[in-house]
């Protein structure tokens, strides 16, 4: 019970209060943009037409009333929460009258499907490799593979993507351009092998960098682990090394990596938006891009929202496992 | 000082080959000083789109800038902007980090609460909000101190994890049973244990400004009057040079920004080295005794131990 | 073992998708037809929508994005490449009374809706109704204009209906004239089954037209679209004789066409179009065109060579003077002083690659247009003189504009194809630092000790330009004036903006130069439609948002003449007074030049490309029958008489 007072209870606290600080705040910000979202769809319905200045003015003014946006700022706010309570988060405005909900439900699968393998991969592949070159530091293979990602890792995440097209989409053309999948979705070999085809140069261009990333902080956390005096005492104690490296100096550079590794696929949420941008990949990452730009309010606080949902309860839970990870961490 | 620099430089390879690369990047900013062309009139001096030769070392742009002389104002100007972002963010992220990592209680819990509330709202969004916001009038320092602004959450919880770590090391229990105060604890014990963690993320810091200036540049949202790294990629991409073939455009500062990283990177590798406790070079420890500025761990009994 | 066992871990992580993604067959189209690639048309769609499978396209807010010309039909068409008013589904020109408050129109027969039922005078009647009665607004803002107009209509017989007018309007035909759109008709056999449908309190605005309910006019029906809103695929419906576009071309159009967004960049659809994923794109920046002459052979835009582009969309591309605020930019000759301060042969050659038609007002020269304004005004424009200031009257205009462009040309190892003028459009200023000094030091500036330009004050003057790199030339023009005033001893800050912001700007008059684009005239020559929203009614100070009140006050200009103009062309019919309307049209040009109101440098191009791998029949200079711009709604008719090449 002590427990729960002291240590569960705060964090849970703590999590409302993120939660309902990062949904004002995200409330606010897009509005003190010079960007609005009547504007921009009345510039798009009458491009290339020239309209009556009185006529335009009318369906101006009709368009904000349609938007709720002729309310004061106050009542948007208690309108935009009670409305969320009730799990609906209205209309987007850039596709009138199209739900928020709806158009993220379609984005969000892409966006969890791509990020979430690419972070798989990278996470696993980064933190081993990582961890195996702290440890043999010495070994020809770790200093090879270790230059390679040195350099790598510099690259502008643009310039990777750019090259992979480049290569692979233009010269070889062995893989598609835009898009995500081909065919009706469903559970067949078709479809899911498309899938993996549309998504694999952005999944490689995020794998890249990610494992490059990781592999770095695994190595310096590791060589870092590995001057400790157990590991030393366990060598002179003829442990075989591998135990050592398994048991020992890998658990306990799991702690950092862990907590990174819950925030970033909590950040899932927020998209790969540069990916998807230059990729032209269908996600969560690309309609947040394109409602930024519309000033596309309802969109931007829906994806938000999910955002700061996944982010803070990814913390929260971790926050709840330190100790199950690291042993070492006492409850305070 | 000058002591240790010169052992590192002459045992330690990766130290010795980063400071030569930092060499070579510290040259092109001075250079910077004695270019032909005004920062703000780079462009239509020179007959565009021409390959690397005499006169042009990199070759041109289409824009007709001579890419050699925009290069060192661009390695300059984001050396500046990263510079600020990463003292700014890693000023906020290790200091909030490490407090609240020893200190705990209230002020952690409080802490972690903003930096919680700040690492929920998605960055890049925010940035592309902020650049809307501002409607150009976003300078290179401007842009410097955004991103430091926003990258230093994540920094502090790293740095708050591994204070968390190192406090329940059996070493800390001994030190403070054997009554060392907490400050000497904390630099002799454990800046050891974070400064090459720091280095590392020092360096990534780096990367983070380096990666989100470029693209922001590519979004549009830099000054893209300024020579950076950034705006050379976004025009060099504009222009399509790396599919029209015009890839000197794009190589001079891909590969001026992989260099910068490198060299901090194999610096902070030699240093690392240097500054942890076991993998000191044998040699390195028969100078210590001569050099009166070594850092305070050097007088660390525990090394003399373990070695 | 422990290490094999994690090395193989990564490398079935890695190599299992891989392999996967390999094994694939390259194909980067969504969709396959029958028949294959060769009965299959595929355009770029140019944005993505991510839209419901909703087809009610008179609703307010859904996005007629490029299929509207495939599915949807109007009076008339005015071809932007011809100029000629092409008869649509309305059999003849419209008549109006003397004293323009009815406008009778004959209706087109044989036109038939794709379940078979004719087209006829019924189908507008509800049309105009349903727009006016029966929807919350609607697409184009027909509502409000209707409303506005209070137009009602009758049935004068099975293929004629008369509007009457309730505000006297010579041009109020142009609500079914379309350049992009024009008022869509609605079956109403169709639309009023759907009304008596509908819940108690709902209207038309609540209807959901699924795909498979669609009767339209048009030549295509939709049968399959991304829910991503990447693509959208269409089917020729099974008597394209008896659809519009069918009747007037006679040519019936490929079996299937594919709407498909291939990304923000515009190389991937240079690439899109060299992997034969592409059929025709609406524009480019000139590298990507290069990318696409050198990697798929068989592709080419309006010209076969130099210089390429389509030349004449109406619009042309301009330097903007925010004439409010601090600005020295406010002065009249600081205006002229900037136009003779440019280049305009290196602007449109070095910066522009040769491939635009120059004009030195908010006009393009095209054929129709060059015999309306450029020519009939160029003697006034090589006699027009402006004071230096020292005492010396100066005339700035160079006709050899064109000739020097074709000079560059030739050296650079291309053949012009044509009169200089035909292809590089009119004269422009000239470019004389000098001259542009003395109008400077007429203003009452100087020039400090490095050079630059100080104000009447003695501070550095500073210019900022703003643009947006999403429209290719005027963002390269805005780079060039940004170098030429450089050179010229200006501070100029040449700042890049995203489009929203930077329309926001144009809105609340944040900015001091901008690069806008527009056309005072239309493709028709009439200049009302297009200036009307200059009117000082409409001004609004900087600082203040102009759009609340429905006109255009970019310059915040608040000019007596103009709006005295704008009210005389408000009144004269622009067809059959068509002279006077265009005189009065110069004299709105003459004021805007004289005043150096925009420094306009050259008219819109487009590199609409096409590859012939598959299709051919598309309109060339060689064979300008129709304007190849696709996505306008007369853009069907370039379509309509492709023929397969058999891959």
């Amino acid at each position: 019970m002590n427990l729960l007072r002291t240590y569960i209870l705060p964090r849970l606290l703590q999590w409302v209060m993120v939660v309902f600080v990062g949904i004002t705040a995200t409330f606010l910000i897009p509005r003190l943009s010079p960007v609005n979202p009547v504007d921009e769809m009345l510039a798009r319905m009458t491009a290339f037409q020239s309209m009556d200045p009185d006529s335009f003015a009318a369906m101006r003014e009709s368009t904000i009333a349609l938007f709720g946006l002729d309310k004061s700022p106050i009542e948007q706010y208690i309108t935009y929460w009670s409305r969320l309570l009730q799990g609906d988060l209205g209309p987007s405005f850039g596709n009138f009258p199209r739900p928020v909900s709806d158009i993220i439900a379609t984005a969000l699968p892409w966006t969890i499907g791509l990020l979430g393998t690419a972070t798989a991969i990278s996470w696993t592949s980064g933190v081993l490799l990582g961890a195996l070159a702290g440890y043999y530091h010495n070994r020809r293979w770790a200093q090879v593979i270790e230059r390679f990602v040195v350099v790598a890792y510099p690259i502008p995440y643009l310039i990777i993507a750019f090259v992979l097209i480049l290569i692979f989409a233009a010269w070889l053309q062995w893989f598609p351009l835009v898009g995500g999948a081909r065919g009706d979705p469903g559970f067949n070999w078709e479809y899911i092998s498309s899938l993996l085809y549309f998504g694999f140069l952005p999944a490689l261009s995020i794998v890249i960098g990610a494992t490059a990333f990781r592999f770095i902080m695994a190595k310096s956390l590791t060589t870092t682990e590995i001057a400790s005096d157990y590991v030393q005492y366990a060598e002179l104690a003829a442990v075989p090394k591998r135990k050592i490296m398994l048991y020992y100096v890998a658990r306990n550079t799991m702690l950092p990596q862990v907590t990174d590794l819950a925030l970033s696929l909590g950040a899932i949420f927020e998209g790969a938006l540069i990916t998807e941008v230059v990729f032209a990949y269908p996600g969560i990452g690309f309609i947040t891009y394109n409602a930024i730009y519309n000033g596309d309010y309802n969109v931007i606080m829906g994806v938000t929202l999910l955002s700061i949902v996944g982010i803070a309860t990814a913390s929260l839970l971790i926050d709840l496992l330190y100790p199950v990870f690291d042993p070492r961490v006492r409850l305070r | 000082m000058l002591t240790t620099i010169r052992d590192l430089f002459r045992f330690s390879p990766s130290f010795r080959f980063g400071s030569l690369i930092l060499l070579v990047v510290a040259i092109l900013v001075l250079l910077s000083a004695a270019s032909p062309y005004e920062e703000d009139k780079l462009r239509r001096k020179v007959k565009r789109n021409q390959p690397p030769a005499a006169n042009y070392v990199f070759g041109t742009t289409s824009q007709g800038q001579d890419v050699f002389w925009t290069l060192t104002y661009a390695i300059r100007n984001t050396l500046v902007i990263s510079s600020i972002a990463v003292v700014i963010g890693r000023g906020i992220g290790v200091v909030l980090g490490m407090v609240s990592g020893y200190l705990g209680g209230t002020f952690d819990r409080v802490t972690q609460s903003i930096v919680e509330s700040v690492i929920v709202i998605p960055r890049l969004p925010l940035l592309i909000l902020i650049g809307a916001i501002l409607r150009g009038s976003m300078t290179m320092y401007s842009l410097g101190i955004m991103i430091g602004l926003l990258d230093w959450a994540y920094p502090s919880k790293r740095y708050r994890a591994q204070v968390l770590s190192l406090r329940e090391r059996e070493f800390t229990h001994t030190a403070i049973f054997s009554g060392m105060s907490t400050i000497k604890i904390v630099i002799r014990e454990h800046l050891p244990f974070i400064i090459p963690f720091m280095l590392a993320d020092v360096i990534s810091g780096f990367l983070f400004s380096i990666g989100i200036e470029v693209t922001l540049s590519y979004l549009g949202l830099a000054n893209l009057d300024s020579p950076t790294i950034g705006t050379m990629i976004y025009w060099g991409n504009y222009y399509q040079s790396i599919f029209v073939g015009r890839t000197w455009v794009m190589i001079a500062p891909v590969v001026a920004a992989i260099l910068m990283v490198l060299g901090f990177y194999l610096v902070s590798v030699g240093l690392g080295e240097y500054l942890d406790p076991r993998k000191r070079l044998v040699r390195l420890q028969a100078h210590t005794d001569d050099n009166s500025e070594a850092s305070p761990d050097d007088a660390d009994p525990r090394k003399e131990k373990d070695v | 073992m422990f290490r094999k066992f994690v090395f193989l871990l990564l490398l079935a992580l890695i190599v299992a998708p891989a392999l996967v993604a390999v094994a694939q067959e390259p194909q980067g189209l969504p969709v396959e037809v029958p028949g294959g690639r060769e009965n299959l048309w595929v355009f770029d769609r140019i944005y993505r929508l991510p839209t419901e499978a909703d087809w009610n396209i008179w609703k307010s807010g859904i996005h007629t994005a490029f299929f509207h010309a495939l599915m949807h039909e109007t009076f008339w068409n005015r071809d932007q490449e011809t100029g000629e008013f092409i008869h649509a589904l309305a059999a003849a020109d419209p008549v109006y009374n003397d004293d323009f408050t009815e406008m009778s129109v004959e209706l087109r027969q044989g036109v038939l809706w794709t379940d078979g039922e004719e087209f006829n005078a019924d189908d507008v009647v509800y049309t105009i109704d349903a727009l006016r009665n029966k929807y919350d607004g609607t697409q184009g803002g027909w509502q409000v204009q209707l409303n506005d107009f209070d137009a009602m209509v009758e049935k004068t017989g099975e293929y004629s209906v008369k509007f009457t007018i309730g505000r006297p309007n010579p041009r109020f035909h142009t609500l079914f004239e379309s350049r992009w759109n024009g008022i869509y008709m609605m079956p109403s056999h169709v639309a009023a089954e759907v009304e008596a449908s509908l819940a108690e309190g709902e209207n038309l605005s609540a209807w959901v037209w699924d795909a498979e309910d669609m009767v339209v006019l048009g030549n295509y029906l939709p049968i399959d679209w991304d829910e991503n809103g990447y693509w959208q695929l269409f089917e020729r419906r099974a008597d394209p004789e008896n659809s519009l576009a069918g009747i007037i071309t006679g040519g019936s159009g490929p079996p299937y066409a594919l709407g498909i967004w291939y990304g923000n960049e515009n190389i991937k659809k240079a690439i899109a179009m060299s992997r034969g994923e592409l059929d025709v794109y609406f524009d480019v920046d000139i590298e990507s065109f290069e990318t696409t002459l050198d990697t798929a052979p068989t592709a080419r835009s309006w010209y076969k060579d130099f210089p390429w582009a389509y030349p004449n969309e109406v619009s042309s591309r301009a330097m903007a003077f925010n004439l409010e605020g601090d600005s020295m930019a406010a002065n009249k000759d600081v205006r002229w002083a900037l136009a003779l301060a440019i280049n305009i042969v290196e602007l449109q050659s070095e910066y522009i690659g040769g491939v635009a038609k120059v004009t030195p007002f908010n006009i393009p020269p095209t054929a129709k247009l060059y015999e309306l304004y450029h020519g009939p005004l160029e003697q006034w424009l090589i006699d027009l003189q402006i004071d230096l200031g020292d005492g010396e009257m100066y005339n700035p205009y160079d006709p050899t504009v064109p000739d020097q462009i074709a000079a560059w040309a030739e050296d650079y190892g291309y053949t012009v194809p044509g009169e200089p003028r035909e292809v590089f459009g009119t004269g422009w200023w000239k470019f004389d630092p000098d001259a542009a000094e003395k109008l400077l030091m007429k203003a009452g500036m100087s020039r400090g000790d490095d050079g630059r330009w100080l104000t009447p004050d003695g501070e550095l003057w500073t210019l900022d330009i703003q643009s947006d790199p999403s429209e290719n030339d005027a963002y390269r023009m805005g780079q060039a004036a940004a170098d030429m005033w450089s050179e010229f001893g200006v501070d100029v800050n040449f700042i890049t903006l995203d489009r929203s912001t930077w329309t926001q700007n144009h809105r609340v008059g944040a900015f001091e130069v901008s690069t806008p684009w527009q056309s005072f005239a239309l493709a028709s020559g009439d200049m009302w439609p297009n200036v009307r929203g200059y009117h000082s009614k409409y001004y609004a100070p900087a600082g203040e948002d102009y759009n609340p009140l429905g006109g255009n006050s970019l310059r915040r200009q608040q000019e007596t003449v103009l709006d005295e103009l704008i009210d005389a062309m408000e009144g004269v019919n622009p067809v059959s007074q068509e002279a006077e309307n265009i005189a009065l049209a110069h004299e709105f040009v003459k004021h805007w030049v004289e005043n150096m109101m925009d420094i306009t440098t050259i008219a819109f191009k487009k590199f609409v490309t096409w590859d012939e791998k598959y299709w051919t029949g598309f309109p060339t200079a060689e064979n300008p029958n129709y304007q190849p711009l696709y996505w306008f709604m007369g853009g069907k008719f370039a379509i309509q008489n492709l023929t397969p090449t058999g891959g």
